[in-house]
């Protein structure tokens, strides 16, 4: 049982500078696969994608079933991409939690020194984490976004209330529909470097979600103005089929709905690398 | 080689590290010693990046740790062993480890075979015994091959079977012309296991020398004497060029003569000696005798309370 087993001792006390000729894309690839390993190598991740995908797709279709036997006219003023958007909560949830959890399990275990000590570089730490995690989501979130559409559909049509992919805008609605999970996600990965801790982690996500929604509430017409910047007004607007006039475009609120994670991740960026970890 | 050159780490009010230099140069066991709450953590912490010195700096291999590429070539670190995602196998903690800084299965492979943990590497460590913990811990330093190597108390909570296993196996590093700095709060520990010693107290360098000097420079040796005629006796002593205390319990420490002397002496002038006893203080006087300070500053410290422990862990 010795060391030296494994190789010739060192000549020099210092180590050869050879690590110091690494290309940054090397690199880069390096704590990508690695971030990947971790992702994939926890049960929880698996289940936590069984319960993002499975859940919504059974919901979805269970809702249309409801709405395509509604009495009366009811059925044909709803938008037919809605069943769709509201099975999703459950996915987003999970894939929120999965997403603080990246970050706050390494915390609380103490993991994360260790992944620093191998990359001293925190945001790249942060970015390959993000990387993983959002190419994860938007695959999972796409995946549900068409089943589900599918599905609606299917059901739909069996009263003449569906609508097909190539109808004008309904295929960008279903595509942000999957969309929305990466966003939590991203989200969720962010306030778990921030808070460090799962449970405030979840809070703070909720919060971020929910609490904004309050602005809504305000005297017409602020209610809207301030509302539309809000991450549920956003969704909502680029998962409608038709979208509402008195809030912003698509195209506006799409950008809205990506600044969110991208400022958490920034915010992120600035709290791993100042502070002791 | 590490480098520590005016080293201040505080928190808050709190100094965990005050104004510490020190270096440890490659083919032996340094020991980092210190009672707890010497800032001994916060030192490597800071050697490794994981903190941001408050002043001073902190150099591996004569680069600050933030500028290393591949750090685990370089440097191998064991901080707390128990810093292990518990839902992860043995096997896939150490190749997302090692992916990070380039290193292939082949060497994941060569680790666990070198830590005996083969038979358990697909098992989840959430099942692991402590001292499986440390061999996956010692397995993360190592991956890199890394020619300056750290661990943080890398004995504690381990069987003697785990000790002797660690103590081994850090001076075969060391004899491998590695740089080897091992913390611990146990001076009887690292007798054993460290050629050099870096002694510290309240953040502050207390003794930086090696294992042999140490023992030889602060180990006290006299000669306790009971006599009932006991001034007689130490006059008499103290003629022939002794040095003698007088201790609490009415006892002579004598210093100068030894035990032999000392009973020819008496028996010489019919003085009755009732205890004749050579003593030689341990290595663990000697530290205590060092760290004596510090270690009266923190009993005073716990008396009123005081945030000082927590933060410098």
């Amino acid at each position: 049982m010795t060391a030296t087993d494994a190789r010739p001792a060192p000549e020099s006390p210092v180590a050869p500078a050879v690590a110091a000729a690494v290309p940054l894309a090397v690199r880069a690839r390096d704590v990508l696969t690695s971030e990947r390993t971790k992702l994939l190598s926890l049960r929880s991740t698996y289940w936590t994608l069984l319960v993002a995908v499975a859940t919504p797709i059974g919901l979805s279709s269970l809702v249309a079933v409801t709405l395509a036997n509604a009495p009366g006219r009811g059925a044909q003023r709803v938008d037919p991409l809605l069943p769709g958007l509201i099975s999703l909560e459950y996915a987003v949830l999970a894939v929120g939690v999965l997403g603080v959890l990246t970050f706050s399990a390494e915390f609380s275990t103490g993991l994360i020194r260790t992944t620093f000590i191998a990359v001293p570089c925190r945001r790249a730490v942060l970015a390959a984490k993000s990387a993983v995690l959002g190419a994860v989501t938007l695959v999972a979130g796409e995946v549900v976004a068409f089943a589900s559409f599918g599905l609606v559909q299917a059901v739909l049509s069996g009263k003449h209330l569906g609508v097909s992919l190539s109808q004008p805008g309904v295929a960008g609605a279903v595509l942000a529909d999957g969309l929305l999970l990466f966003v939590v996600a991203i989200m969720g990965l962010g306030l778990g470097a921030i808070v460090r801790h799962t449970a405030g982690g979840i809070a703070a996500l909720v919060g971020l979600i929910i609490l904004p929604g309050i602005l809504a509430l305000l005297p017409p017409p602020w209610g809207a103005r301030v509302g539309r910047f809000t991450l549920v007004d956003a969704a909502r607007q680029v998962t409608a089929l038709h979208p509402a006039t008195n809030l912003f475009a698509p195209a506006w609120s799409l950008l809205i709905l990506l600044a969110w994670p991208a400022a958490v991740l920034l915010a992120a960026a600035v709290a791993v690398t100042h502070r002791d970890a | 080689m590490i480098e520590v050159d005016q080293l201040v780490k505080r928190f808050g009010a709190v100094t965990a590290v005050d104004g510490l230099s020190f270096t440890v140069r490659p083919g032996h066991v340094t020991g980092f010693l210190g009672p707890n709450g010497a800032g001994k953590t916060t030192t490597m912490r800071v050697i490794l990046g994981l903190d941001a010195p408050t002043s001073g700096t902190a150099l591996v291999n004569h680069r600050s740790y933030q500028d290393l590429i591949r750090p685990l070539h370089q440097v191998g670190a064991l901080l707390d062993a128990t810093a292990l995602h518990p839902g992860r196998t043995a096997e896939a903690h150490l190749t997302s480890i090692a992916q990070s800084n380039g290193l292939g299965r082949r060497r994941v492979a060569e680790m666990l075979q070198l830590t005996g943990l083969e038979a358990v590497a697909g098992r989840r460590v959430k099942g692991f015994s402590l001292g499986m913990k440390q061999r996956l811990g010692i397995a993360v330093a190592l991956l890199g091959d890394p020619p300056v190597l750290m661990f943080d108390e890398p004995v504690n909570g381990l069987d003697t079977e785990g000790i002797a296993w660690i103590r081994q196996f850090l001076r075969a590093l060391a004899a491998d012309g590695r740089t080897v700095l091992v913390s611990s709060h146990l001076m009887s520990e690292m007798a054993q296991t460290a050629d050099r010693l870096i002694v510290i107290g309240r953040g502050r360098l207390i003794a930086d020398t090696t294992t042999a000097q140490l023992i030889e420079s602060s180990t006290r040796k006299d000669v306790l004497v009971r006599s009932p005629r006991a001034a007689e006796l130490a006059e008499l002593m103290t003629a022939r060029g002794a040095t003698v205390n007088r201790e609490d319990d009415g006892g002579l420490a004598v210093t100068g003569l030894d035990a032999p002397a000392v009973g020819d002496l008496a028996a010489e002038h019919g003085i009755a000696v009732h205890a004749l006893i050579p003593r030689t203080a341990s290595l663990e006087d000697a530290y205590l005798d060092l760290t004596g300070e510090s270690t009266d500053f923190r009993a005073a410290a716990a008396a009123a309370p005081s945030p000082e422990g927590a933060p410098a862990r």
